[in-house]
């Protein structure tokens, strides 16, 4: 169960690992509403190899990788499967063609559109999960923090994102220990042998202990903050955010190129509406 | 004691060190109980412990806490998921958690244990209309603005959402809530000196 966890807590060595946590939030924040904002595959598909070469470059475990590669994979295309059950002609709406491949049946047709459509968002979804992925295990929850604090989020809110961070980890440990525990009294987990309200009755039995060792840590660590001054004055630096080093020079005038090209295309979108939401090559 | 707190400041919740915590512990517990502790019902959705959270850290700090508790709840769940992101989902949870969160507001005597049948209703009710707007009206309108398509699908799973959300809320909240009433009343005959 820990190893389908990503936080990282030691910094790496590769060059996006060494940039200050305020260029990685900002790169990857610049460059997730990209790929929201955009349905081209003129830009997604830069994007999707960007995110490969991020992901390569900082050179993680290619086992843990694969598999979460290969479930999301999985997931994604299992969405696909679904959209194409509830309306198998969704390129019409969206991309503005059908061009029938092969019919299955009369209301089961394959379109060349619809196909272009899932490539596309396939795609798209993709980039965002690499991109997330390199993000989480490049960077430090405290280098989060400083991150989004340079981006002026009130460090109050940056503080509560390093702490739960700090937390994830500990509490996965928590819930382990308690549904193993519980599972050597005897408690039946297993998906094939008990039904759904039996499961739901069990989740709470360790749910129970659960809330309780979290939100008893609430008034300790509470104290130890107050203690060493947290919050008595109106701003903070952070520890982990250091001094720009020559890879956050270059990415400087990247993220600026990247946030105008954002901008830009927000901007096109609303000035001149496009007829059909996907680009499409063979579609004028 | 019992002194007189205006609406305002009940619904921000009093943002000291300890909210500050509570919140991110909150946070971690449902971005944990968001992977772990859920059972698969529909694509993307599932019958989750997670939502038990907000109503723990509302019933603690009220609704602004609860609501920054789902939202940064769910983003961090996704990020450690690794489903890729889903910021409609994450700011349905966070209306959701406001209104959720409201027990402080309404239960004026919550501290000092009261939790009786009026407020049961209350809580249900809101519950309900929580969940009625955060994923009936919230999110798939945001996934429209953001994704701009695929409502059916969102529908779908807005509904199964908010079938099993308000179940598990309400089947499990109640109960909890009234645990934690109790708790308070034991504590609630010492008198604070000044």
């Amino acid at each position: 169960m820990e190893n389908r966890l990503f936080i990282n807590l030691k910094p790496g060595t590769t060059f996006l690992d060494r940039l200050t946590g305020k260029t990685k939030v900002r790169v990857f924040f610049v460059l997730i509403f990209l790929l929201i904002a955009t349905w081209d595959i003129r830009f997604i598909a830069p994007l999707f190899i960007l995110s490969i070469i991020g992901l390569v470059s900082i050179r993680p475990n290619a086992k843990k990788m694969t598999v979460a590669l290969i479930v999301i994979l999985l997931l994604n295309l299992f969405n696909l499967l679904l959209m194409f059950l509830v309306e198998p002609d969704y390129g019409l709406g969206v991309v503005g063609g059908s061009t029938v491949i092969f019919k299955i049946t009369d209301f089961y047709i394959v379109t060349k559109e619809t196909m272009w459509y899932f490539l596309v968002r396939l795609m798209k979804f993709m980039a965002t999960f690499i991109f997330s992925l390199t993000f989480i295990q490049c960077i430090t929850p405290s280098e989060m923090a400083a991150g989004l604090y340079s981006v002026k989020i009130p460090y109050k809110v940056c503080t509560i994102v390093s702490l739960a961070f700090r937390y994830i980890p500990d509490i996965t440990r928590d819930f382990n220990n308690i549904r193993i525990s519980l599972q050597a009294r005897g408690l039946e987990l297993d998906s094939k042998r008990t039904g759904i309200m039996t499961r739901l009755k069990q989740y709470i039995l360790i749910l129970a202990p659960l809330v309780i060792t979290s939100f008893d840590r609430v008034g300790m660590v509470a104290n130890a903050m107050d203690l060493r001054g947290f919050g008595k004055l109106k701003k903070r630096t952070y520890y982990a955010e250091h001094e720009d080093t020559k890879g956050d020079k270059i990415m400087a005038p990247i993220i600026l190129i990247l946030l105008a090209l954002f901008l830009g295309i927000v901007a096109c979108l609303i000035i001149w509406p496009p007829a059909f939401e996907v680009w499409c090559p063979w579609i004028k | 004691m019992s002194e007189k707190k205006s609406v305002g400041s009940l619904i921000l919740g009093k943002w000291n060190t300890k909210t500050i915590v509570g919140i991110a512990i909150g946070a971690a517990l449902f971005a944990v109980l968001m992977n772990f502790g859920g059972i698969k019902i529909f694509t993307n959705t599932s019958l989750t412990t997670a939502m038990i959270v907000d109503v723990i850290v509302g019933a603690l700090f009220g609704p602004v806490p609860a609501a920054l508790t789902a939202f940064l709840g769910n983003f961090l769940a996704d990020l450690i998921g690794g489903w890729g992101f889903w910021f409609d989902w994450s700011v349905g949870n966070g209306v959701l958690g406001f209104f959720v969160g409201l027990i402080p507001v309404y239960a004026k005597q919550f501290d000092e244990g009261v939790f009786g049948v009026k407020e049961i209703i209350i809580y249900v009710v809101t519950v309900i209309i929580g969940n009625a707007l955060a994923f009936g009206v919230v999110t798939p309108l945001l996934t429209y603005l953001f994704y701009s398509q695929e409502l059916t699908i969102t529908w779908g799973q807005a509904t199964a959402a908010l079938i099993g959300n308000a179940s598990v809320q309400i089947v499990i909240g109640i109960p909890l809530l009234l645990f934690i009433a109790n708790r308070n009343k034991k504590s609630s005959n010492l008198t604070k000196e000044d």
